[in-house]
């Protein structure tokens, strides 16, 4: 009985997606900013983001007939994303971008903007501080762990669900995110 | 394991401070990145539909220039290399014909050769073959005169 439930319940999930692409101009509008923060946060390179945003996008609108519902619309977009973050950081000239980091996303522009309203000016200091420096660590993971680390802690992601946005196993990605943390606990302590 | 370890190393309140102070952190760092995208998500878009239509447009394009370029480089290359080439072609004709000798020639200096053997060989004869039937008449003639001589006399 609860067996028929579930596969109900998967079917509803899947008609739901498959209906949600029907109007591409809303899907584009809900998930855009989405794809566009989780490929600005693994890439730092503005220009790079946006581009890919753009080229995902077209790449759900080309394949949306083959999309069957199997995975939620976030993480199918996601997906693409991180397809094509990584032919863009294997390829040869956008290795020699990420390096040069001509349009790199200022660490000023995420510092500046404090989210809550701290009442002293030494309390606004120390959190654009702490802002800046985790963006300085996470720049330093390698790409899985930022990726990992950005669709946890950013997109907020479930890890089942990240393992599915990867292709990895579960373990590898609890393996990563253990890792990432690891790395950000120590230059982050560091710098105190 | 190393972030277990040092976990465990460390003094129970200064690392629970540390993980407070990365909680937060990582906070302010989500809220920041959401109002980053946010505001770069409002910057100039082109939807899929038109992109695709355009990538489209492109393609095609694109498969066209494949087409072209090959077959407007063969065609050049036939307007430029055809005429060069049978210019050549004629200019080298042209000096061979210069160059070898008339085949009407040849066939005039055997003749002459011929020719010259053959007057030789007249030469040589007492008698040219082109002569001989006058020297027959002549022959003929100092006969009839002998003839005529010794009837005088008999008469």
């Amino acid at each position: 009985m609860e067996e028929i439930a579930g596969n109900e319940l998967a079917i509803e999930k899947r008609d739901q997606a498959v209906l949600e692409l029907a109007d591409f101009d809303e899907v584009v509008r809900v998930y855009r900013p989405r794809i566009l923060r989780f490929l600005l946060s693994s890439l730092t390179d503005r220009d790079a983001a946006e581009t890919l945003t753009q080229e995902c996008f077209l790449k759900a609108w080309n394949a949306r007939a083959q999309f069957r519902g199997d995975s939620s619309l976030a993480t199918w977009l996601t997906r693409i994303a991180v397809n094509l973050m990584r032919d863009h950081l294997r390829s040869r000239s956008l290795r020699f971008w990420h390096k040069t980091r001509g349009d790199s996303l200022d660490v000023m522009d995420i510092s500046d903007w404090i989210p809550d309203g701290r009442s002293s000016p030494e309390d606004i200091a120390l959190a654009r501080q702490r802002v800046a420096e985790l963006w300085k660590a996470v720049d330093d993971l390698s790409a899985h762990q930022r990726s990992v680390f950005v669709l946890r802690f950013v997109e907020e992601m479930e890890l089942d669900e990240i393992a599915e946005t990867l292709k990895m196993n579960l373990s590898t990605v609890k393996s990563h995110l253990y890792r990432a943390l690891a790395v950000l606990r120590d230059r982050m302590g560091g710098k105190q | 394991m190393k972030f277990r370890k040092e976990v465990n190393a460390e003094p129970q309140g200064d690392s629970s401070r540390e993980m407070r102070e990365l909680a937060e952190a990582m906070s302010l760092y989500r809220s920041a990145m959401h109002h980053v995208a946010q505001k770069h998500a409002a910057a100039a878009w082109v939807s899929p539909e038109r992109l695709a239509a355009e990538s489209r447009k492109h393609a095609r394009a694109h498969r066209m220039r494949l087409f072209l370029v090959p077959a407007l480089g063969a065609g050049l290359a036939a307007a430029v290399i055809a005429p060069v080439a049978l210019h050549v072609h004629h200019e080298r004709a042209a000096v061979a014909v210069v160059a070898q000798p008339a085949p009407a020639q040849i066939v005039a200096s055997v003749d002459d050769t011929e020719l010259m053997n053959q007057i030789d060989s007249d030469l040589t004869q007492d008698v040219p073959d082109a002569l001989a039937p006058l020297d027959d008449l002549s022959q003929q003639g100092s006969t009839n005169q002998s003839t005529e001589n010794t009837n005088a006399h008999q008469k």
